[in-house]
């Protein structure tokens, strides 16, 4: 009872002077030798994280930033800490685009799959599907060329059957570039890019 | 001296305790964002984690390499269990914003969060981001000392009183931080850039078809009010990345962020986005004024009813 009256007190206290210090004791509990020890970890963990969280994430080719960013690069990988904040930056995409897939099987019928376009879904769909634009903006860029064959592998069982099995697989970005400044009228036809086309392996219907 | 001076303030900023109603507030928020994110991905779970989804695990470990937390990587390779992860993860995000076993919640949205993420970076935007390395120092943080159910729990076992007990902000402000640093690092991006600087880059970002969602009014295409648009969003970022320190210029800037996310939310398609970084605004708000709105509605609610489960 007398404990939470001395902490009523200090909330009270600190409410009405937010930046008046008010004593540990009242709200930890511990010596003050382990509570030092304990504040000095702590300090150590922020200082620690505001460096290495501030290096990894500003766009500087400062050697020293550089250096501490690879430094710290294993830590932010494994800890879940890397991050980006590159939002319409430093460009937004000047082109608009979506992805078709061709599946033809052996009896050479021709499947075509295009991924859900957030322009053609509801509103509710649009909230369910929305990984979808993430996944098609990103897809066709060559840093990402090693998800192409396992993307081409789940259409490829999608169309799968065993009277007639899937055979060949293109993934095709279809794009149209913004032109700044026009009107809704202004509807380009888009320009088909071939990004990725193989022959299925059995191994990979399974 | 300077090192004193120094010292001092680090000490008051880091562990001058605080109400903890910021961060509790902001526990339920981001709680409902996760639960949020997560029941939006059902419908498509196993075509993004399954087994035999877009991307199998074997390419993704290819792909990014190096040891990181990831629960898949763990569980067996089976939809079953890949179907219960997200279950348990439904559950702990439910947990963690009625804040029932808050700290152990925490921890295991975190690693969910952060496991799904490893398993499917490709689909990631920057609000799941957020909520991944908010949800790394929300584990530090007493964010179920208050609006709780733990706190209710102890307040009935006698072992709090009706006053809710300060604590040290630390965590808080790291996940503050992280904000302004969203915030300050997203202008420095844009910088680097041509269209911001010169005022196109809106004409871009609203001719994106995939991201259009709601029509907008016909003025604000025009080029002058989009040139004016850019600008805005480049002085608002650096704004709220850096001036959001200082008291005098924060709810000022905290407004304007809010209707600037209000009017992203309406025009763009980017589900969750906005709510995930919105939740944060609220540990911006001096504990004094949230404990303020809090006690007018404890005693309106107090009206009606025991004025002892509105203890929490």
């Amino acid at each position: 009872m007398k404990k939470s009256r001395t902490r009523k007190k200090t909330g009270t206290v600190e409410n009405a002077h937010p930046r008046k210090r008010t004593s540990p004791s009242s709200v930890e509990s511990g010596d003050s030798g382990t509570r030092t020890f304990r504040q000095g970890a702590i300090s150590i963990f922020i200082l620690f994280h505001l460096i290495a969280i501030t290096c990894w994430v500003v766009p500087s080719q400062f050697p020293p930033v550089r250096a501490i960013k690879e430094l710290v690069r294993p830590y932010m990988l494994w800890s879940g800490l890397f991050q980006s904040w590159d939002m319409f930056a430093p460009n937004p995409r000047p082109v608009n685009s979506y992805i078709k897939a061709v599946v033809i099987t052996q009896n050479h019928h021709i499947h075509v799959w295009t991924f859900p376009r957030m322009e053609e879904l509801s509103l509710s769909e649009r909230y369910r599907k929305e990984r979808y634009r993430k996944f098609t903006d990103v897809l066709p860029e060559q840093v990402n060329a090693a998800l192409w064959p396992d993307v081409a592998s789940h259409l490829a069982r999608y169309f799968d059957s065993q009277a007639d099995p899937s055979e060949h697989v293109t993934l095709v970005q279809f794009s149209t570039d913004i032109k700044p400044g026009a009107d809704e009228s202004f509807d380009p036809v888009p320009k088909p890019t071939v990004f990725y086309e193989d022959y299925v392996q059995p191994e990979n219907l399974k | 001296m300077i090192l004193k001076k120094l010292r001092e303030t680090w000490e008051d900023f880091f562990f001058t305790p605080q109400s903890p109603t910021p961060i509790a507030l902001f526990r339920i928020l981001y709680g409902m964002c996760v639960f949020a994110t997560v029941i939006l991905l059902h419908s498509d779970w196993l075509e993004w984690f399954g087994v035999h989804g877009w991307v199998s695990l074997s390419t993704v470990t290819t792909v990014e390499p190096g040891v990181r937390l990831n629960l898949f990587k763990v569980m067996p390779q089976d939809d079953r269990w890949i179907t219960a992860f997200f279950w348990i993860f439904l559950a702990f995000a439910v947990l963690l914003t009625i804040g029932l076993w808050t700290r152990f919640s925490s921890v295991v949205v975190f690693l969910c969060l952060t496991s799904m993420q490893q398993r499917s970076l490709f689909i990631t935007h920057g609000g799941d981001t957020f909520l991944r390395v908010a949800g790394f120092f929300l584990i530090f943080a007493p964010a179920g000392a208050a609006f709780s159910l733990d706190r209710l729990i102890r307040v009935r076992r006698g072992l709090e009183g009706p006053e809710i007990p300060p604590r040290a902000p630390w965590a808080q402000r790291m996940i503050q931080f992280e904000l302004a640093l969203l915030y300050f690092v997203s202008f420095w991006w844009k910088m680097k850039g041509n269209t911001w600087p010169n005022g196109t880059a809106l004409d871009y970002v609203i001719h994106l078809h995939s991201m259009a969602r709601f029509p907008l009014p016909g003025w604000v295409r025009y080029p002058l009010i989009l040139k004016v648009g850019s600008w805005f969003t480049l002085a608002l970022e650096f704004c709220l990345g850096v001036l959001i320190w200082f008291r005098r210029f924060r709810y000022p800037l905290l407004l304007l962020g809010l209707l600037f996310h209000l009017c992203l939310e309406y025009a763009l398609n980017t589900p969750m986005f906005q709510w995930d970084i919105l939740t944060a605004y609220v540990l911006f708000i001096e504990p004094a004024d949230l404990d303020r709105a809090w006690r007018i509605i404890r005693e309106q609610l107090a009206k009606h009813g025991n004025d002892r489960q509105f203890a929490v």
